[in-house]
């Protein structure tokens, strides 16, 4: 019997972890931007269950290979499924709020 | 693990944009002046743009004045006294022009000013749609858009960036309003129109009187010494049109210097080899040229 996929209910008590991967050049000046204006966004929207790890491309560079990424600064959201990617200096916080799936209705 | 932006880096750096999947969005943000590195996946290395480049050297632990004066990295600024600069400063917008993109057509509109910063530029003086003669190239002693200081909002020529790199964008109506009120901005502007004049009637005249080879030999000099680099792109069919040659002429003005070993000419990439040799294989308009307080035509 195939069974049937439902949709996972929000329990009280349970937090989604959100895991986000933030690939950055150093301290270059759109990476610094990006950090900051993910920072922001952070504080703002995430009050728990956010795991924000930041990968320096320039010691990492094989890292960013295997994840995939053509340039920095770019931000992955690697876990809840479907992955998310942005790339540029994510000033554009709408644009942000809305890939990440936190824009609410104004 | 980085990879400086001189010769080969450079190069790396404009085939790594080429090879963004056009319109996505990493393509988009490299335009808007988003990005600071590229991955090289063929090197396993990381290749940086100019801008972040500069920041990260400055970072690395250089004196405040030498990281002050890497800021004015356009000749033509760096002329303005500081608090004039400093004014203009705000209203200048940093972006990455890349090789083959068009800022200005002939005939048409002058939105923009452009004050490269390490970008090579050709303006070129159309015959056709598709074909133009070289009257000119600026790079960053230099700006685009020098027309509507002299009271014509209508570009001349065509603007194709030849190497990709940054440059300081402004726009015209805020350019005519600083132009107006800055006078020292007024006497680096027309002393640059003039020499880049002097440097138009020096190459038509080059044009007509020497020969191919010797013209080729002064123009990739100009081309290194305005990209700072020994080493650049250039297709044979794009330097037959800069030229305004046949790509036969650029065949048989190439050989010779290829056989004697001054340059290295091969799918695009060009390499000189022997600066010296090649300075004498040149025109005298080379030593002329360089006699002006820009050069680069």
């Amino acid at each position: 019997m195939k069974a049937r996929w439902r949709k996972p209910r929000a329990r009280a008590g349970v937090t989604t972890v959100v895991l986000l991967r933030l690939y950055i050049t150093g301290r270059a000046p759109n990476s610094l931007q990006a950090l900051a204006n993910l920072d922001a966004i952070c504080k703002e929207h995430f009050k728990e269950g956010l795991r924000l790890e930041v990968v320096d491309v320039l010691e990492h560079p094989r890292r960013a290979m295997a994840d995939g990424v053509l340039v920095s600064p770019s931000l992955t959201r690697v876990h809840p499924a479907p992955g998310v990617n942005l790339v540029g200096n994510l000033s554009d916080r709408a644009k942000v709020l809305h890939a990440l799936g936190l824009k609410r209705a104004r | 693990m980085r990879d400086e932006l001189s010769g080969g880096g450079r190069l790396k750096l404009e085939g790594l944009l080429q090879g963004l999947p056009k319109n996505s969005p990493a393509s988009k943000a490299v335009d808007a002046g988003e990005i600071d590195a590229v991955i090289d996946y063929a090197g396993s290395n990381v290749v940086l743009l100019p801008a972040a480049r500069r920041a990260l050297r400055e970072a690395e632990g250089q004196s405040p004045a030498a990281s002050d004066e890497a800021a004015i990295a356009n000749t033509l600024l760096a002329a303005l006294p500081r608090a004039e600069y400093q004014r203009l400063l705000a209203s200048l917008e940093p972006l990455t022009l890349r090789s083959g993109e068009v800022l200005q057509e002939q005939g048409a509109a002058v939105p923009y000013v452009y004050f490269p910063v390490d970008c090579v530029i050709s303006l070129l003086a159309t015959a056709d749609d598709d074909q133009g003669l070289q009257v000119g190239l600026v790079a960053c002693e230099g700006m685009v858009g020098v027309s509507l200081a002299l009271g014509a909002d209508v570009s001349s020529v065509r603007a194709l960036v030849l190497m990709t790199g940054t440059a300081l964008r402004m726009k015209a109506a805020r350019f005519l309003s600083a132009f107006r009120q800055c006078p020292p901005l007024q006497l680096a502007v027309y002393r640059y129109a003039h020499a880049k004049l002097a440097l138009a009637r020096q190459a038509v005249a080059c044009g007509c009187f020497h020969a191919s080879e010797a013209r080729f030999a002064r123009w990739l000099l100009t081309m290194g010494d305005l990209a700072r680099s020994e080493e650049f792109f250039l297709t044979q069919a794009l330097a037959a049109d800069l030229l305004g040659v046949r790509r036969a002429t650029v065949n048989e003005a190439a050989g010779p210097l290829q056989t004697r070993g001054l340059i290295s000419f091969s799918r695009g990439r060009i390499r000189i080899l022997q600066r010296k040799k090649l300075e004498a294989a040149a025109c005298a308009c080379y030593v002329t040229d360089r006699r002006l307080p820009v050069s680069g035509s």
